[in-house]
């Protein structure tokens, strides 16, 4: 059975903010190489004439909609290295007013906002940053903390809901410092909603407590919150509410939010003050960065409401782990929080990387079985599980197209062991 | 005379590719802070009812066209950090070949890619950089080689030219390495068109012999291309010409050539494989960047060859300052190459900041003699020499 391979065709249905675009496995990149992104790409045997693509790598991947490209096509803008872009400045006026605090600052990324934070918080020789041992910042951020910022970091254990241990927290703080042997505790750092971790979000409580504890001691607390909207959706209130516990917070407007590039860092004013000059010599100190800004209001203005629809697809798809048969997945329903699917096989001899690849590509016969090719494309991730992620590019229908996929997948898998025995 | 203030009013004319905005005085900026941009915000006494303003600060304020708004409009998109962009890959390709490079990288900012490609040539721990002592690098960019990423730095002296002697630049390599108390040199910097003495062009001829230098004692040549193809228009010569005896080059989009925001990092495969991580470390790893880079591709397809209007208007008022009368001024019209002029004043009690100050508002009785309001917002860099730096943008 040959047909014409159309695997070049690829219907990218984005949801009602996107737009449909044809583009073929160029776009899907060569990602093969890279060990974060550790898929291949996808492959269809025998060219199925239909094909759809459900991306649950990540939510980085949202593409701007509609109305994004018009906010962006009509933005003002000045030099904003001279502080004379209009865009930007309203962006980080509404990013201030909504997180609660005095100044915020539009950066390219979250991990310049990262290290802009640990650059300021820990500005002299000697100083010490304390960082959970999972956390982006530590594991996914290429050592910036170290290698740019010759700051020296220790790490606490990672807790399954994305917590400390209060006690293991305190006991991390060099209480014998000025003694020359210590450098100096100067930052905590928590991350909310936890990436590794699978979406966890941090009860306010831990916040509470972090802040009381690094009050005590003199520290300072960053949130890595690039998915900080997420909690506050999940957990039902403003931003403010979670930051409160917080100095400073980055907080991604390029992920679920939808935004093409950015991330705004935020805190006291003399801290972004700082922060803009650890920005410019980071090489963040964009001209007209309003044409990004445009985007970035949009975001924050009128896109956070809609993460609850993510939160809900998500935790359709865990349903569906859980419901599978033959029964392969092993999923904490309790822990399904937000957008971020974190589950684990339950079949020793079906890794993760394997599932993966299927669930990447598309079978013969399946087309046959499903009425047409369905490619879903998650990784591999942490501790021999599984990530999938879910955004505004990810419909209702595509998830339950995700589900068909996962069935047949597991369904194609139990057959080949049976064969097998 | 009291007129009704209508500071607030500047019609602001960019060149064709420009668009028309009216927008009041915020977006002048509250200058005055900053060291690098010592200007007060411009002030109009009596509120002149018509005000031009002409902004000679940078090139680094030019706004997007409307052609280039379709194309951010329109530009497909896709997650750059997973290489998926294809707006930046073609971006990327175009540099590429334009430059006469195996591979080109799309940045947020010269300064970052000037930091990469320092990370990228001295990427052991106790590696050396030559540089120029009026470079943008040494200057401008925070100490970020030192500062970020450790690598110690030697200067040589720039001459007006923009170029170095080149006796004294064998004499900063480092001869005696691997002695224990020497750094290694790994890398010498150039800038063209050379910011602080002018927008001077780098000779070919320099260029060629800086790089036989670097060849005989296996040092790499970057050039601070940010305004190169100012260099290229002004030479009549393609970039690949002038990039052939550099290794790596940092070429900025967003200031002549028009983009909002964006350099492009050109070099070897390996080397542009190497920034790419730098890049990431740095937090230059955007997402769907392909909103920037689509301006971009019309800035090196499109853009280049209107440069040489800036480079007539500057010579146009060079030689204006040349024939005022009274005579204040004192301009070398040789090194008035392309769009950057650099001028003194004769008049000991005119001081370089109130000439600024003074162009930057408008004063009673202007309007009666000018027919109108006309600021002219040059930066004042008094940091070692009395002069005031004027960038010129084509302006009807």
């Amino acid at each position: 059975m040959s047909l014409k391979t159309l695997c070049g065709r690829f219907l990218f249905r984005l949801h009602e903010h996107g737009v449909t675009a044809s583009r073929g496995a160029a776009v899907l990149g060569r990602s093969s190489t890279r060990g974060y992104y550790n898929t291949k790409t996808p492959r269809c045997t025998d060219g199925a004439a239909r094909v759809r693509v459900v991306d649950l790598r990540s939510d980085t991947v949202t593409k701007p909609g509609p109305a994004m490209r018009q906010a962006i096509a009509e933005a003002v803008v000045g030099d904003d290295v001279m502080a004379e872009d209009p865009t930007v400045n309203e962006l980080q006026k509404i990013a201030a007013d909504m997180f609660g605090m005095e100044s915020a600052l539009f950066v390219p990324t979250g991990t310049m906002s990262n290290l802009i934070a640990v650059m300021v918080h820990c500005r002299e020789r000697g100083d010490e940053m304390i960082v959970g041992d999972l956390s982006h910042l530590h594991i996914y951020e290429q050592g910036g903390s170290a290698q740019l910022a010759g700051v020296h970091a220790t790490t606490v254990t990672t807790l399954p809901d994305g917590t400390f241990d209060l006690e293991q927290l305190e006991s991390k703080i060099r209480h014998g410092y000025p003694d020359p042997h210590y450098p100096r505790s100067r930052l905590i750092c928590v991350e909310n909603t936890h990436n590794i971790q699978g979406g966890r979000v941090l009860p306010l409580t831990f916040l509470q407590e972090v802040r009381a504890l690094a009050d005590r001691y003199g520290l300072s607390v960053h949130m890595d919150g690039a998915r900080v909207m997420n909690a506050a959706v999940a957990q039902g209130v403003p931003p403010s509410t979670i930051l409160q516990h917080t100095h400073t917070v980055s907080v991604c407007l390029s992920k679920g939010l939808g935004s093409p590039v950015g991330t705004m860092l935020a805190g006291p004013k003399d801290f972004i003050s700082h922060a803009v000059r650890c920005r410019k010599a980071l090489g963040g100190g964009m001209r007209q960065a309003g044409i990004l800004a445009a985007a970035g209001k949009l975001s924050l203005l009128e896109m956070i409401g809609r993460l609850e629809e993510d939160h809900c697809n998500t935790k359709t798809f865990a349903q569906a782990l859980i419901d599978c048969d033959p029964p392969l997945f092993n999923v904490d329903m309790a822990a399904v929080e937000t957008n971020i699917l974190r589950f684990r096989l339950q079949e020793p001899t079906f890794s993760p990387s394997e599932f993966c690849e299927r669930m990447g590509q598309v079978d013969e016969g399946e087309e046959a079985a499903l009425g047409q090719g369905i490619i879903v494309l998650m990784y591999p991730h942490y501790g021999n599980s599984v990530r999938a992620v879910w955004h505004l590019g990810i419909s209702p229908e595509d998830t339950q197209l995700a589900i068909q996929k996962m069935q047949f997948v597991a369904s194609q898998f139990l057959k080949e062991k049976l064969r097998a025995q």
